[in-house]
């Protein structure tokens, strides 16, 4: 079995999630995807050359990671939150029509008129 | 053989987490996939990035997708259960070449003569760095949430 071919394997699955899904959720797992095939790299090329530092920097690499997951997730739960949507193409169309609170409905309803 | 079937879940997890609708059962795809690739770790002796992998990836960021997922919209609609069996079909073909294909490395015997913790040490500059960021991260965090519950109140 190679290592080499499986973490390919899983980072093709990472990339076929980011492209075709819309919730940002699955966007993020399919980053999150990316991460381990990463990872899996590093520590198997480093186990196997018995080397000692793939292993350390990768103990190090987890911990950013996890940080750049929280904030995604903060950003997830603060745009359902403020949008009612977690879809990445709704949330994309946000930015054109971001108005005052004043005219929040009719932005609401030309929103809702572009998707349809 | 061990080797084989954990890659085999490894890459049908992974795929289920990325093609499953439910966001719960796809929170649970992706931990099996972390658990499986921190019991592959550690049976290539890498058993202390294999604890890590447990306690960092399944521990902290099942809690986070999941407290993520019930705060966010739940999708409409489900798939019939043909569309997952043709999925876990799929993955199962994709793991074919991760078995039988190989990629021919040049084999070395050399090691670099320094030892898990001598490597820890060396790299402490930025284990302190890391901190400071997790730190940081972790005071952006309760900001952004005062300043929610600050607009909520106003």
């Amino acid at each position: 079995m190679d290592y080499v071919i499986l973490s390919m394997t899983l980072l093709a699955i990472g990339i076929y999630g980011m492209l075709t899904k819309r919730h940002l959720l699955k966007v993020l797992i399919s980053v999150e995807l990316i991460a381990t095939a990463a990872s899996m790299n590093f520590v198997l090329i480093a186990s196997s050359l018995n080397k000692a530092l793939g292993e350390a920097f990768l103990i190090l690499a987890f911990s950013t990671d996890t940080c750049v997951t929280g904030i995604i997730l903060a950003l997830l739960v603060i745009a359902s939150k403020k949008y009612g949507t977690c879809d990445i193409r709704k949330l994309a169309k946000l930015d054109q029509y971001e108005t005052i609170e004043g005219e929040e409905e009719e932005s609401n309803s030309r929103i809702e008129e572009d998707i349809v | 053989m061990i080797l084989e079937l954990l890659a085999v879940g490894l890459i049908v997890s992974a795929f289920l987490a990325v093609h499953l609708d439910d966001a719960v059962y796809s929170v649970a795809s992706l931990t099996g996939t972390l658990i499986l690739a921190a019991v592959l770790y550690s049976l290539n002796d890498a058993t202390f990035v294999a604890v890590f992998q447990l306690a960092i990836g399944v521990g902290t960021l099942a809690v986070l997708f999941l407290s993520s997922e019930m705060l966010s919209e739940k999708p409409s609609g489900k798939k019939p259960l043909k569309n997952t069996f043709l999925a876990i079909a799929a993955a199962l073909l994709l793991s074919i070449p991760s078995i039988f294909l190989s990629v021919r490395t040049i084999p070395t015997n050399v090691s670099s003569g320094v030892s898990f913790s001598e490597a820890l040490w060396n790299l402490r500059a930025i284990d302190v760095v890391l901190q400071g960021l997790v730190i940081m991260t972790i005071a952006l965090g309760i900001a952004i949430v005062l300043h929610e519950k600050k607009e909520g109140k106003n």
